[in-house]
């Protein structure tokens, strides 16, 4: 218990940090003052069309980019599978661009869009490994390389078409400074649902923790319930980077950081991987905007710098269990 | 109560595997004993509700393939003898047999409770019941494992090799267990290939060879037809009463 309440109350923390910092000079009593209505027209711009957008992105974000590797590896029974790992977020980010070339001027095909890409990665991946059991080594090699080609087309298009995207590298890395409350509010409810789902079906992916057939033994239909966590790890991811670009890194670091302090049952660890993930989101989105200010990085430069020399911890910690001898 | 009536499985290359005609009953443990690639996983498989077959297989009557995996799993328990050790104490685990009686949106409540903690009192858990199976041995894993298909509460209970990794202290405790749980009325089938175990501790036993059954019956008829075993094992048997060995029962010659 100590620890969700320690998770809940950093997350506060971040959000209100989150709130409170930004370009615009607004004092706490400002925002305050803002959020109960008696703000300026230019604070309650700032507090209620910027930050708190900004704010709700990165929370939905965090928690579907966590959510979204937690179940990923809980499936793969692999610890480095993750969203940006395996191509779903590229994949994602593909079918942004291409939305953006065949649907210039609608931002919920966006999310459509997103959804679709980051199924479509999902499905090839699982397609390509499938061929060798969906072994460890497999998954990894098809998502990097599905991830790659992924990526090549995303270059050509913003080489092609500079105009589908407003910041290309904002895009490429990930961030919140382009987030609208028109893109978030079409996001929210599939991350919402979709969480809601993994949640209440989290009791089925304990069960399979011990084998498919000790889960079939108890009555758990395998197939129906991975597919079920698959989609709803494509959707997770795809609805981030609706939001937020190819933001990378989250769904690989949080859900092992949550393994680290959480060893019970996987509903726990869904709602840990939530809070964790919204507050470092927020936490990271913040810093990156504080740490040039009055510039700002974009919040996917700061994840790969945290997230690469995370990755190679993990590597050589886990070194066997990586599939050396897969 | 299960029946197989001209049940055939196919499985891995096109093989097949029947069963002409079996009833396993509960409050009786019923071995299967063959070598090596016989079908006695193949016929718990099946019997688990697994592996797709033609003919009729049927749990109280009703068709095992009309079942929903979560009503079957509330007749039948199964035990793989593939067991992962995974980072779960043994407490959790039990509960986990609980899962075909609340599923996935229903929490555990008080008599869920209760069956876990009977189950984990029977196989002698009790004590390890927090320890995670990462630090149990082969033989304390595999008790807490049958502690969880114990919590299921079934009529039927299916042990694919469950002694494997049991050294002869804790099969001896284990086959106690199974003793238990039949005079509580469930029907135990188990896949064994210590024959000196099923000749002292089943009430019947399967012999299955090139995947077919060849007969069910009791320690006492095969014990006058050793002929059939040595056909099929190659290995000429006997029986015994000496009371200096653990199974005073069947011996190699």
């Amino acid at each position: 218990m100590r620890r969700y309440v320690t998770a809940g109350i950093v997350l506060i923390l971040a959000a209100a940090a989150a709130l409170l910092c930004g370009n615009s000079a607004i004092g706490a009593g400002d925002v305050l003052r803002t959020l109960a209505g008696n703000g300026t027209r230019a604070q309650q711009v700032i507090v209620f069309q910027v930050r708190l957008p900004r704010i709700a992105a990165a929370l939905l974000s965090g928690a579907a980019l966590s959510v979204s590797g937690y179940l990923l590896q809980n499936n793969l029974n692999n610890a480095v599978a993750s969203p940006g790992l395996l191509g779903i977020n590229n994949g994602a980010g593909l079918f942004v661009l291409i939305s953006a070339l065949v649907f210039p001027y609608q931002a919920g095909m966006k999310c459509v869009m997103a959804f679709a890409g980051a199924l479509a990665v999902t499905l090839l991946v699982s397609l390509l490994s499938s061929g060798t059991g969906l072994s460890k080594t497999s998954v990894i090699l098809s998502g990097v390389a599905v991830s790659a080609v992924c990526v090549a087309a995303a270059d050509v298009i913003i080489s092609v078409r500079p105009e589908t995207v407003a910041d290309k590298t904002a895009f490429q890395l990930g961030g919140f400074g382009d987030v609208s409350l028109t893109t978030v509010s079409i996001a929210a409810p599939v991350i919402v649902t979709m969480l809601a789902l993994a949640f209440v079906l989290a009791g089925g992916m304990d069960l399979m923790a011990l084998g498919d057939e000790v889960a079939q033994g108890l009555g758990v239909h395998v197939r129906m319930y991975r597919l079920i966590y698959l989609l709803c790890a494509s959707l997770l991811a795809g609805a981030a980077v609706s939001m937020s670009g190819m933001i990378g890194f989250v769904g690989l670091m949080v859900p092992n950081l949550v393994r680290m302090v959480h060893r019970g049952k996987s509903r726990g660890g869904i709602a840990l991987c939530m809070m964790v993930g919204s507050a470092f989101l927020l936490l990271c989105d913040t810093l990156a905007r504080a740490i040039v200010f009055p510039y700002e990085l974009p919040c996917g430069l700061l994840l790969s710098a945290l997230g690469a020399p995370f990755l190679i911890w993990m590597l050589v910690r886990k070194r066997k269990r990586l599939g050396v001898n897969d | 109560m299960i029946e197989i009536r001209n049940m055939t499985t196919s499985y891995g290359r096109g093989e097949l595997f029947r069963v002409a005609g079996l009833t396993l009953k509960t409050g009786e443990i019923t071995a299967v004993i063959g070598r090596n690639g016989s079908g006695k996983s193949t016929l718990l498989k099946t019997l688990a509700g697994f592996l797709k077959y033609q003919g009729s297989i049927t749990i109280r009557g009703r068709e095992c393939r009309d079942y929903s995996a979560r009503e079957r799993a509330r007749e039948i328990a199964w035990l793989s003898q593939m067991l992962k050790t995974v980072q779960m104490d043994v407490e959790t685990l039990a509960e986990h047999g609980r899962y075909p009686h609340h599923g996935s949106t229903r929490r555990m409540g008080d008599a869920d409770r209760e069956k876990v903690k009977e189950a984990l009192r029977m196989t002698g858990m009790e004590k390890m019941a927090k320890r995670s199976l990462q630090e149990l041995s082969g033989g304390e894993r595999q008790r807490a494992y049958l502690a969880m298909v114990i919590a299921q509460d079934t009529p039927m209970i299916l042990l694919d090799e469950p002694t494997t990794y049991m050294d002869l202290v804790y099969q001896k405790t284990f086959f106690e267990i199974l003793q238990r749980l039949k005079q509580s009325g469930r029907g135990i089938v188990l896949s064994v290939h210590h024959l000196e175990q099923c000749f002292a501790f089943c009430d019947s036993i399967c012999l299955m060879d090139q995947r077919t059954l060849v007969r069910k019956a009791t320690p006492e008829e095969w014990a006058k037809d050793t002929d059939t075993l040595r056909a099929v094992f190659g290995i000429e048997m006997k029986k015994t009463e000496d009371r200096e060995l653990m199974y005073p029962y069947m011996i190699r010659r």
